[in-house]
């Protein structure tokens, strides 16, 4: 065998993927959940994560405007506990808006179940992107 | 705001911005998504709002 045909069938080896250290999951997990947007920015998506932050928190905000109620466990009302799950998906607004004394509801508003709807479908929302952000900390989801 | 048409446009822009970026990694990918997104939830209510005014 000539020195040119050995050449030619030497394989090439591909080149090492270039692999970002991955965020700890359950860090990322806690994170998204607390901020929206934040799991994401951890692992460099800084795009995605403030989309993420300005849409979420200004969903949650509408919904208080809007007098939506931030719904308490509710053992007795299964709708009123699902409810009430759905929005401490969004903790750190949940927590700052109950701290600040909004969220008591008005029943009586034009746009009072507007405003329900935007505080129960952030935090579903931010749901999802939690579980996208602890996708890709676990390389679940490709980066 | 206090038009059902003006809070659910200003519902499904919220929810299909999230989604967009969720689905897509591309910027205009994820504009284009958000915007099928959007559409398809616009002309949706549309439909089931008209589908319910002549059925019930």
């Amino acid at each position: 065998m000539s020195r040119t045909s050995r050449s030619a069938v030497r394989v090439e080896k591909p080149a090492p993927a270039v692999t970002a250290p991955r965020a700890h999951p359950v860090l990322v997990g806690v994170l998204a959940w607390w901020v929206p947007g934040a799991g994401h920015l951890l692992q460099g998506h800084i795009r995605k994560a403030l989309i993420f932050f300005i849409v979420l928190v200004a969903m949650f905000g509408i919904g208080l405007a809007f007098g939506g109620r931030l719904f308490p466990f509710q053992m007795t009302e299964p709708l009123v506990f699902l409810a009430a799950a759905a929005e401490w998906a969004l903790a750190l607004p949940r927590v700052a808006s109950a701290l600040g004394g909004l969220g008591g509801g008005n029943a009586v508003a034009i746009t009072y179940e507007y405003g329900n709807t935007f505080l129960i479908v952030s935090g579903l929302l931010n749901a999802l992107v939690l579980l996208d952000a602890v996708d890709l900390a676990t390389g679940r989801k490709a980066r | 705001m206090t038009t059902h048409l003006g809070v659910m446009m200003l519902f499904a822009a919220c929810v299909a911005a999230v989604f967009g970026a969720l689905l897509r990694d591309d910027p205009r990918d994820q504009v284009r998504m958000a915007g099928r997104i959007f559409t398809g939830l616009v002309v949706g209510a549309y439909a089931v709002g008209w589908v319910m005014y002549i059925a019930f």
